[in-house]
């Protein structure tokens, strides 16, 4: 009788224990697959640029054989890896790297400085600045773009890097986001600055500026891909390979007549391994960033 | 301070300058589009056309396929347009009427004018004023592909030349069949796959409608309503969407090979004739080449490529027409075009093609040249005519009615030309 009475208790502690590890393997299994699903389009371009034969990877696609190869080759990254000749993709490549690291860090310190004087300047009328850079925000970029094409062209910087990266340097979305961050700060760090004696100028670059690395990663990360994947305005600028970037020379592989899938996979590769490099170096920052917005909202 | 003023200096002008280009030579631009495969072809003629010609420095500008006319478009506004620029032959018409080309004749090789087959002139006249304004060493066909196995197993006829083309009732009835054989997915691909941005939709399933007794648009008083929405042309969009509904056609989402594709999942292939060199090469004597079919009392098929124009602020004609009379010339390149199984526009290629010459595997699509080819419409509407249209077989094949869909394209169509006053002179014809 005792024996039943104590073996009641046992049995009612051990079912929460084992309905809650088998709620954690369901959750560790469904966050496996979701991660799996998330992860097969890139294993696939991987796994696709690693294949020789264009129809292969077509006559693959649909079937598990697209995860799979046997031969595996590296003739694709060869093939678009130079530096010189008609398929100069190392070229390219190199030349996105100049568009995107210029772009990015005259961005950061343009867009910072503008939403910096924005957030705690003394200039008249700020609230109507602001109003206009949020306005400009929804404005199309496509409504803008063949304007901007003559804009340039009259201006003699046409088939330059300079054409790619000056127009997008400022960008209202990016001033308005550090702006907020700004806000977000306390005013008594620019008071305390300044009874230190510290100009406007040095308060933004000494204090605000280091403080606010969650906004430059996030801005960094957006610009950065915003950037990397340009691909209308470069072609309609740019007359030769001497500033063009890859996204561009990646259009070469879809002919009207034939896809080259093999090439078009590697150098698609080699177009992602920057993009994500920068993610992963502000990927700390830039989730803080989010979940610091996320806690404030 | 000095320093860094400096670098910046050496850094900003770095940004600034593009490559400087070779003093003392004559510079030519040549505006084109095309595949790796095309453009190293392209490369290595204008390294040829150098060395014969020390003083010139020819400089390439590339344009995906998929951008090609927002490229042109802002290079017309930049006031930079190239000297030489290859172009879609239905949008001759546009460019011509735009005022942004000059007649050909007295800057290209006599002999090569001589030398052109009356489709490859027919492809580079503007209709208007009859004049030359562009060439092409190739010009262009679709046919129907099939695969031999599946056609005996279905016991189907097999065309033997342009006249002995299949009817409606064969088609459809081979298409049924086909789709109940084993081993078949689906019993054709249309290539759907090119989607929308090409020219294809128009380019190969225009003929369908042409075939089946209407147009895109009446050639005569240049009116597209009631031409392209009439029974005729609602019919044939609908019978092509039952296609689609039954299945029998290789969705968009599959790509554009799978009648060449590992285990030939498709049976037949309404394909350019760029296709054959890559079948071919997969399915050697399993291939057989169709006439297009007869839907309604006569046959149709497309023609027209991309040929080499001479843009008319070219400070420099001369030179361009030297470029491109070399580059139709050039034995290398020539043999690279006959390799990716390139329709000849000229008699000279035609006769090095032994693909297209009678009895060769391709004779039947160069047959339709001179019995079905129907050109695109030669008007300067033809930018609105065709994106109008393949916005509409886009919609049918996704579901949408054949009538409203055509109703709209021939609106649309009709409105562009009514906003542009009829385009005179074309307008003047009426």
């Amino acid at each position: 009788m005792s024996d039943i009475a104590l073996s009641i208790p046992q049995a009612r502690a051990a079912r929460p224990r084992s309905a809650a590890r088998v709620l954690r393997t369901v959750q560790t299994v469904s966050i496996f697959i979701i991660a799996l699903v998330i992860v097969s389009p890139l294993l696939l371009l991987v796994v696709a640029s690693l294949k020789d034969d264009r129809f292969q990877i077509l006559a693959d696609m649909g079937s598990f054989r697209a995860f799979w190869v046997s031969n595996p080759t590296l003739s694709n990254y060869a093939e678009v890896g130079h530096l010189s000749g008609e398929l100069a993709f190392g070229r390219y490549l190199i030349n996105s790297l100049i568009i995107l690291a210029t772009t990015v860090c005259s961005g950061l310190i343009v867009n910072s400085m503008a939403g910096f004087v924005l957030a705690w300047g003394s200039l008249r009328g700020r609230g109507v600045i602001l109003s206009v850079v949020i306005a400009l925000y929804v404005i199309p970029q496509e409504s803008i773009i063949m304007p901007l094409v003559i804009m340039v062209s009259r201006a003699g910087i046409s088939d330059t890097f300079a054409v790619q990266i000056v127009p997008w340097i400022a960008s209202p979305l990016y001033i308005f986001l550090f702006y907020q961050f700004f806000t977000q700060l306390p005013k008594e760090l620019l008071e305390a600055a300044e009874m230190d004696g510290a100009s406007f100028f040095r308060a933004y670059r000494s204090i605000f500026l280091p403080l606010s690395l969650p906004a430059l990663a996030t801005v960094s990360i957006l610009m950065g891909i915003e950037t990397w994947n340009q691909y209308l305005w470069p072609i309609l600028v740019t007359q030769t390979d001497y500033a063009r970037p890859i996204a561009v020379a990646i259009a070469t592989f879809f002919g009207q007549d034939s896809i080259y899938w093999d090439r078009a996979m590697a150098a698609s590769v080699l177009m992602m391994i920057p993009i994500l490099g920068l993610y992963l170096a502000f990927q700390r920052w830039f989730v803080s960033s989010f979940i610091g917005s996320a806690v404030k909202g | 301070m000095g320093n860094r003023l400096l670098w910046s200096l050496i850094l900003f002008s770095t940004m600034i300058a593009p490559w400087a280009q070779a003093a003392e030579k004559t510079a030519i631009q040549v505006m084109h589009q095309g595949d790796p495969g095309f453009v190293a072809a392209y490369g290595k003629v204008a390294e040829r056309f150098e060395a014969a010609n020390p003083d010139i420095d020819v400089q390439f500008i590339y344009a995906p396929h998929d951008a090609y006319n927002e490229k042109f478009s802002a290079a017309v506004m930049a006031k930079q347009l190239p000297d030489v620029m290859e172009l879609d032959a239905p949008f001759l018409a546009n460019y011509v009427w735009s005022g942004y080309l000059q007649p050909i004749k007295p800057l290209i090789d006599k002999d090569l004018l001589d030398d052109m087959t009356e489709s490859n002139i027919a492809q580079g006249t503007y209709p208007i004023d009859k004049d030359l304004y562009a060439i092409g060493l190739t010009d262009s066909s679709v046919v129907l592909y099939g695969n031999k196995k599946y056609l005996e197993a279905i016991g189907a006829r097999i065309p033997k030349s342009v006249d002995d083309a299949w009817t409606r009732e064969e088609f459809e009835s081979y298409l049924e069949k086909l789709s109940k054989l084993d081993g078949v997915k689906w019993p054709i691909d249309t290539f759907r796959g090119y989607g929308i941005k090409t020219e294809w939709i128009t380019y190969a399933y225009g003929p369908i409608l042409q075939s089946a007794g209407c147009d895109l648009i009446d050639r005569k008083v240049w009116k597209s309503e009631g031409t392209l929405d009439s029974d005729a042309c609602v019919d044939a969009l609908a019978m092509m969407q039952k296609w689609v509904k039954n299945g029998w056609v290789v969705p968009q989402s599959a790509g554009t090979n799978q009648f060449f594709a590992e285990g030939n999942p498709a049976a037949l292939a309404l394909g350019g004739h760029w296709v054959y060199a890559e079948a071919a090469a997969t399915m050697k004597d399993n291939i057989v080449v169709m006439p297009l079919p007869k839907f309604g009392a006569k046959g149709a098929s497309p023609d027209g490529t991309w040929i080499w124009a001479i843009t008319k602020t070219s400070k420099h004609p001369d030179i361009s027409g030297k470029f491109i009379s070399f580059l139709l010339k050039d034995k290398e390149f020539r043999a690279y075009v006959a390799s990716q199984s390139g329709y000849p526009g000229l008699k000279s290629f035609a006769a090095e093609s032994p693909l297209y010459a009678d009895g060769g595997p391709m004779a039947i699509a160069f047959e339709q040249a001179s019995k079905t080819a129907v050109a695109r419409p030669p008007h300067p509407a033809y930018p609105t005519i065709t994106s109008a249209f393949m916005q509409a077989v886009d919609e049918v094949f996704n579901g949408g009615d054949a009538k409203e869909a055509l109703t709209s394209a021939a609106e649309k169509i009709d409105q562009d030309i009514e906003d542009n006053d009829g385009y005179p002179p074309f307008g003047d014809e009426q």
